[in-house]
């Protein structure tokens, strides 16, 4: 692992005003991987995001890219901003040369790089369009071309799918993947939860400027898994002393029951039993909590960590 | 200053300049000098035809005199190829008519005490050709030869005839004595007062234009969202500088259009004002590029500010015309400047940093501006222009990224205290 992380801030701190918009708010995102940056609308993520893009500056605090002070590593990093933006006047193929050569790349390279990035993302005969004639969806597509335009190692990526229909959420989904596939650490803020589950390593979970919860993904699950099974299909379970309360529910056609253990019941006792007693199951499996009600739980303040 | 500077200067110059607005705007002035040429030929044609006329006028008809008084025949022989006697009125008017002559003049008996002669030209003519015929210098000449010729010798009643009372101007001392003006030259004088005023008032639209375009560039970029992109990019130092260079040459270009149409245009008259521009003191010429330069980068980062702060295009116009105000003070009082260009308040205005520029490049070309106002008004500039730049960067940088409000005072106090 390379020593430097990819980003890292310390004690951070930046107030507006009267608002505190990120709180003492330390976090370290390594290198080469997809690193998700959650929170409410108004927790600090778009703050903390532009303090690393030298953008703004904290009040107090330290803030690192790739081992260097916010804008000193401007031409290693590709930003999509939440607040999206390109010349609308100008031609898509010319925006995006001009984005290059501002990351600092000789014109012709940059006029290249757009070339192939229109073609990866299904552009290529809108390049000589104006951005105003292009499609909301087309201009989302475009944009995060703008970011990538220099081939950065660390991509940022703020609300990436907002917008987007599910053919072109499936286009930036690959992208994202064959990102991370050849080294580059991808950090993306969403609000779409099922994304950010299919996508992320590890997530942050920010609230009023500060960091919630954090972790790898899988951890974090676990964490907030319910003392519970899923099994189907459903059994009889009245009078078992395991049990202190199960649930029948249909998902995706199959009709299924959620089995809550009662406190220092293990799974497998619960399993054993299940055996013992000769019961037919076919499927059983850990409960987990869906990453919304995760999210749900810690920003309302209900954090049941089991 | 960096690269991207450069880059983003040539961005900015590129992409504006083929702008149809830019376009249409700086072919305006043109095309309006050309509509003007067209009128002027089109109502002047006559004029022109009699000047036209006039020049081959060496077959020009002499003036008949019909003398009452008896001193102007017979006719003295040195006007005898310009005035031809006529016994009575009947008989100068059949020649007039006849046109073997253009004019003929009734001197009465008593033109010595009463002065009072009556003149009769043909119709079809106008004022202006009356003068032409009734040539006043040869007139005059005449005249006076006919009151004095046995009192006088010629060349004392030449002079009587035309004493040069007319057409002087005088040399200006300064306390030691020493003149002030060095030509007295009047075509030279009034040449090189109007060449200053047309080049400052060139240097001025260039500011007000290429600093407005400044205000519109940043203030899109603010409405369009391009801004977050752009600052993730480059420094918003980078970014306003090569907003300032880039578009202060797209200023510069609009001017250099209209003078080169203008000196395409007038032919002859434009090489005139070039050859007046060029008898422009070469100090003036200097004092009021250095008056441009401080006065765009005065103006261009208070327009850029201005254009980050406001919420839209309309809004930060509002905004700018606070700072273009202060600039325009001066040509309020330009009318009475012309009778004393060191008036007090032009004075005072010269020493103030928002108006300093205009007010300087307006009284530069009068000429006998005081030393201490010109060294002041530069020092207030060049000591301003840092503040200026570096509050302009903060509120720049602190309100770029403030969408639907505008920033308060309270917070671009905040966001200067911050620095």
């Amino acid at each position: 692992m390379n020593p430097e992380p990819a980003l890292f801030a310390d004690k951070l701190h930046k107030e507006f005003a009267a608002v505190v918009a990120v709180n003492q708010l330390s976090l370290r995102v390594e290198r080469g991987q997809i690193f998700g940056l959650l929170g409410p609308n108004g927790a600090g993520k778009t703050t903390t995001i532009r303090i690393w893009m030298d953008i703004l500056k904290p009040d107090s605090g330290t803030a690192l890219v790739l081992g260097q002070p916010p804008g000193a590593a401007r031409t290693r990093v590709g930003y999509l901003p939440e607040e999206r933006g390109l010349y609308r006047g100008l031609r898509v193929h010319e925006c995006l040369t001009y984005f290059g050569q501002l990351k600092g790349m000789k014109q012709a390279d940059a006029a290249r790089r757009a070339t192939e990035l229109l073609e990866r993302l299904e552009l290529a005969d809108r390049a000589k369009a104006k951005v105003q004639e292009l499609s909301r969806g087309m201009q989302q597509k475009a944009q995060l071309a703008a970011a990538l335009i220099h081939d950065p190692e660390l991509v940022i990526l703020d609300e990436p799918f907002q917008g987007l229909d599910p053919v072109n959420v499936e286009v930036i989904r690959t992208l994202i993947r064959e990102l991370r596939a050849q080294g580059k650490t991808i950090v993306l803020s969403a609000h779409e939860m099922s994304l950010v589950e299919s996508l992320c390593e590890r997530i942050a979970l920010i609230n009023k400027g500060r960091i919630v919860l954090e972790g790898a993904l899988t951890d974090i699950r676990r964490r907030f898994s319910p003392n519970a099974l899923d099994i189907s299909p459903p059994l009889d379970l009245a009078g078992w002393p395991e049990v202190e309360q199960a649930q029948t529910h249909v998902a995706n056609g199959v009709t299924a029951q959620r089995v809550y253990l009662r406190p220092g019941v293990q799974h497998r006792d619960f399993l054993r039993a299940v055996v013992e007693r000769g019961q037919p199951v076919e499927r059983f499996e850990l409960a987990t909590m869906p990453l919304d009600e995760i999210f749900i739980r810690v920003v309302t303040g209900r954090g049941d960590e089991q | 200053m960096t690269r991207l500077t450069w880059t983003i200067a040539r961005h900015e110059y590129v992409t504006n300049v083929r702008r149809p607005g830019f376009i249409f705007s700086t072919l305006l002035i043109p095309a309006l000098g050309l509509i003007g040429l067209i009128v002027i030929i089109i109502f002047f044609r006559q004029t022109i035809d009699l000047l036209r006329i006039e020049m081959r006028s060496r077959d020009r008809r002499p003036v008949g005199v019909v003398d009452q008084s008896g001193l102007y025949t017979p006719i003295a022989t040195q006007f005898a190829e310009d005035f031809r006697a006529y016994p009575d009125e009947a008989a100068a008017r059949a020649a007039l008519l006849a046109e073997q002559i253009d004019a003929y003049l009734v001197i009465p008996a008593d033109y010595v005490t009463r002065g009072a002669l009556t003149a009769y030209t043909r119709s079809g003519g106008n004022s202006f050709q009356d003068l032409i015929v009734l040539d006043r210098n040869k007139l005059n000449l005449f005249l006076v030869h006919g009151l004095a010729a046995d009192k006088l010798d010629t060349t004392i009643l030449r002079r009587v005839s035309d004493t040069g009372a007319g057409d002087f101007l005088p040399i200006r001392l300064d306390s030691q004595g020493n003149p002030v003006t060095k030509e007295a030259n009047p075509f030279t004088f009034f040449g090189g007062i109007i060449a200053s005023m047309v080049f400052s008032i060139l240097l001025f639209i260039s500011i007000f234009t290429s600093s407005g375009y400044l205000l519109r560039s940043v203030s899109e970029e603010k409405e369009n969202r391009v801004m977050e992109i752009l600052l993730a990019s480059v420094s918003a130092n980078d970014l306003l500088w090569g907003k300032v260079i880039g578009l202060g040459a797209l200023g510069l270009t609009q001017v250099g259009v209209w003078l080169l149409s203008g000196v395409l245009l007038t032919g002859g008259l434009g090489m005139l004002m070039a050859g007046a521009l060029a008898a422009l003191n070469p100090l003036t010429f200097v004092l009021a590029l250095i008056y441009f330069i401080l006065g765009y980068l005065l103006y261009g980062v208070l327009m850029a500010a201005a254009g980050s702060l406001g919420t839209s295009v309309r809004e930060s116009q509002q905004i700018g015309t606070l700072f273009s105000g202060g600039a325009a003070l001066p040509w309020m009082i330009s009318s009475f400047m012309m009778t004393n260009p060191n008036m007090t308040l032009a004075r005072v205005l010269s020493w103030f940093p928002l108006s300093a520029p205009t007010m300087m490049m307006l009284r530069l070309p009068y000429g006998n501006v005081p030393v201490i106002d010109i060294v002041g008004s530069i020092a207030v500039l060049v000591l301003s222009l840092p503040l200026v730049m570096w509050a302009g960067v903060k509120v720049f940088r602190a309100s770029l990224l403030v969408y639907g409000k505008r920033l308060s005072v309270k917070e671009i106090w905040s966001a200067l205290r911050k620095a």
